[in-house]
């Protein structure tokens, strides 16, 4: 199954730094050699082994813009499964009433050829806001993206490449392409129950971007009630796990080594992160001090093989 | 952070009763109380962006194998009004901006070196090029040997006596972790007791086939000592990447809930619990049950033992990552010895699965011998000791 997800945007908004950091497990750092994308720059990267990303970068200076918009038109906007455009925080005018038209008629081409197609704005570079000013400025931009979108839904993140917002995002915008991904929470939730787990969280491989987790989302009037409702965690965990996770994976790879599992008993929880399918990784989090990490491993072990299964169904549509 | 100084002002050296001085100083602006922070208050680098100069001298106290007091000063500081005598100090620890090639920071150094050489020859003098991450390899080098060469032909103008004083320069930058590595190396000098610490990381390393252990202070990620291979900058970096890692995860996945299971007392005053894990704790048996049937799958043997009848159990985190599925693999383990203390050892991943319990055995008795240099440690420095 081949997914396609247009990149948007204007030109040094940050398109091709946030696509390095996620699908090439580059750096922030390195962000900063990239030079403008000339045209659209395709990509296929397998995701969940069946899911195929087919990404398109698309260079954002105005040349570009206008080609897209014309000549290319229906090639770039047809069958398009996710448009993702990317807005520079610190853009002021003239530039973002010009960004917005383009954005606006990015949004007609759409409905003409892929009326289907889900949209996410993100609202990139928020580092370079003021830690205490970027829920407002968020929320300002939010209600102003909203609106130039008229009747179209739209998702609005704040997104940095120097945080976990960036993972926050793109978890959210892969999930809108895995169609079943609901069973797989439904499992995750009865592994959970068999580990003792307060959670189990199930990332992509090379990605680490999260798919699923055992936790409700509409825990709230579920009963019995979640475990995790009472248990209270930090709501930042998951994109943080992400990052964290890919960091360190880009400092094994600095010693030519490469990660392949974790294994915590800290005071605060008990937890396993390893391999659950080809394509996948598990953190599995405990709170019962009485419950060893090789005993989480043992149940992962013996999962295995119904999750290659489910992963496989949980990609037909 | 305000804590530190709270904690200093609250109680005046009850514990330690002479915490080891270093002056931090060099011209304004050249990145001294940026170091200070990022290592003992977990700025992030990015953040000193927006520090405010310093304006008058503030100490700040960290706990760590020894208590350590960082005076951190202005840029214009000098031997007058500094107003304390240098003979208080045991490390003086220069900052220069790797690209200052003028003479104003030699020439402070250079001041200091001798003032500080009149009242007491032994003080150990650090240099600290910071912001080397701005520079090209080629380029630091040539800077380095511009700035080395100013200040030793600077001292040779005062007296022939100074070419003898040991002066030690590093390149540093809050962006890597080569500051993280240069300050451990200005810590070792302080530890009385590094050889003990080094000889029992070399019985670790041998009985465990480990070709890297490091004693790492976990907050500030500096390490107090090391076995006697080589350090290779990239194990060093790996090692420190992990802890930060291992730091993160604890509060993300902190329960509201937990509450038996609490780590080692956190005051530094309080000598670490002795353990009394036997290795076959680490030989635990697990009982997994396939996820679709039966209870949780529970252990049989707990984690936690207690240190003495009737007082509280002990724990002690751990975590180990197996970098590369491959054979041989490699093991990258993490066990806290003392509740600021973390053991980290790079193993063969063989060993570390198949003989388990040996590993934690060696745990056990370097966590029994860290506890006791500690101590004489503390007493030697509260008086009471020899
Ligand atoms: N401060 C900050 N800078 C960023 C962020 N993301 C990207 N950048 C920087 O923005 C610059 C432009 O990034 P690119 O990814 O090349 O931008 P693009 O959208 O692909 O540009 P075109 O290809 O010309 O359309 C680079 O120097 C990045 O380092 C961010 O989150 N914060
Ligand atoms: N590029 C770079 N800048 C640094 C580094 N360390 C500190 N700085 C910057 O240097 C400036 C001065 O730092 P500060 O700590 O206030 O210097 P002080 O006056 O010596 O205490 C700040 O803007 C820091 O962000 C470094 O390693 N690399
Ligand atoms: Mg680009």
């Amino acid at each position: 199954m081949k997914k396609k997800v247009l990149l948007m945007g204007a030109s040094g908004s940050g398109k091709t730094s946030m696509r390095s950091m996620i699908f090439s497990n580059n750096p922030a750092s390195l962000t900063s050699r990239l030079g403008a994308t000339i045209d659209v720059e395709q990509n296929h990267v397998r995701f969940l082994g069946d899911l195929i990303l087919n990404l398109w970068d698309c260079g954002g200076q105005d040349a570009f813009m206008d080609s897209y918009l014309t000549t290319q038109r229906s090639t770039i906007f047809s069958h398009v499964g996710v448009m993702i455009y990317v807005f520079d925080v610190e853009m002021r005018e003239p530039e973002m009433s010009k960004d917005l038209d383009y954005y606006q008629e990015c949004l007609g081409s759409l409905a003409q050829f892929s009326k289907d197609a889900s949209v996410f704005l993100l609202v990139h570079k928020m580092d370079l806001v003021r830690e205490g000013e970027r829920a407002a400025i968020l929320l300002k931009k939010t209600k102003e993206l909203e609106k130039e979108s008229r009747d179209v839904s739209v998702k609005v993140f704040g997104t940095s490449i120097y945080d976990e917002t960036l993972y926050k995002a793109w978890s959210n915008i892969v999930n809108t392409l895995i169609p079943n991904a609901q069973n797989l929470s439904k499992h995750l939730r009865k592994f959970a129950d068999a580990c003792s787990a307060t959670e189990v969280i199930l990332f992509e491989r090379t990605t680490f971007l999260v798919i699923a987790t055992s936790s409700n989302p509409d825990s709230s009037d579920s009963f019995p009630p979640d475990t995790v409702a009472t248990h209270a965690l930090d709501p930042k965990r998951y994109e943080r796990t992400s990052e964290l996770i890919k960091a360190f994976k880009q400092s094994c790879s600095r010693l030519r080594e490469e990660f392949h599992s974790l294994e915590m008993e800290l005071s605060e929880f008990t937890a396993v992160l390893d391999e659950m399918t080809k394509n996948t990784y598990v953190l599995v989090v405990v709170h019962n001090p009485i419950v060893e990490t090789a005993a989480i491993k043992m149940n992962i072990r013996m999962a295995r093989r119904k999750f290659e299964e489910l992963q496989g169904d949980s990609l037909v549509s | 952070m305000a804590s530190m100084q709270d904690s200093l002002a609250l109680k005046p050296s009850n514990d330690f009763a002479r915490r080891t001085k270093i002056l931090l100083m060099g011209t304004k602006r050249s990145g001294k109380t940026s170091i200070q922070q990022v290592l003992f208050n977990n700025l992030p680098p990015k953040q000193t962006f927006y520090i405010e100069p310093t304006k008058r001298i503030t100490k700040h106290a960290f706990d760590t194998f020894i208590p350590l007091e960082i005076w951190d000063c202005p840029g214009d500081v000098t031997v007058d009004s500094l107003d304390t005598p240098l003979s208080e100090f045991t490390t003086i620890l220069f900052v220069i901006d790797i690209r200052a090639l003028y003479q104003e920071p030699i020439s402070k150094l250079v001041e200091f070196m001798v003032a500080a050489h009149q009242v007491n020859p032994d003080i150990n003098f650090e240099v600290f090029l910071h912001k080397a991450e701005k520079l090209m390899e080629d380029d630091k080098i040539e800077y380095y040997r511009l700035i080395h060469e100013g200040v030793m032909d600077r001292l040779a103008d005062e007296s022939p006596e100074y070419e003898q004083v040991p002066l030690n320069f590093h390149l540093t930058s809050v962006y890597d972790h080569s500051l993280q590595d240069a300050f451990s190396h200005v810590l070792h000098k302080l530890v009385d007791s590094l050889s003990f610490l080094e000889d029992l990381l070399n019985i670790f390393c041998s009985n465990t086939s480990s070709p890297k252990a490091f004693l790492f202070d976990t907050t500030s990620r500096l390490y107090v000592a090391t076995d006697a291979s080589p350090v290779d900058q990239a194990t060093h970096n790996l090692c420190c990447d992990y802890l930060y890692m291992l730091n993160a995860f604890g509060p993300l996945f902190k329960s509201n809930m937990t509450n038996d299971s609490s780590p080692p007392d956190q005051s530094p005053s309080t000598p670490p619990p002795t353990a009394i894990t036997s290795p076959s704790t680490s030989l635990a048996s697990p009982n997994p049950i396939h996820p679709n049937i039966g209870p949780p799958t529970v252990s049989n043997l707990p984690k936690t033992l207690p240190m003495t009848p009737g007082s509280k159990p002990v724990f002690y985190p751990s975590a180990s990552t197996s970098l590369s599925p491959s054979h041989p693999g490699t093991t990258l383990t993490y066990h806290l010895v003392t509740p600021h203390l973390a053991l980290l050892a790079l193993l063969p991943s063989e060993v570390y699965e198949m003989r388990r319990g040996l590993v934690e055995w060696n745990v056990v008795w370097f966590r029994e011998g860290i506890r006791e240099i500690w101590e004489v440690e503390r007493e030697g420095r509260s008086g009471k000791g020899p």
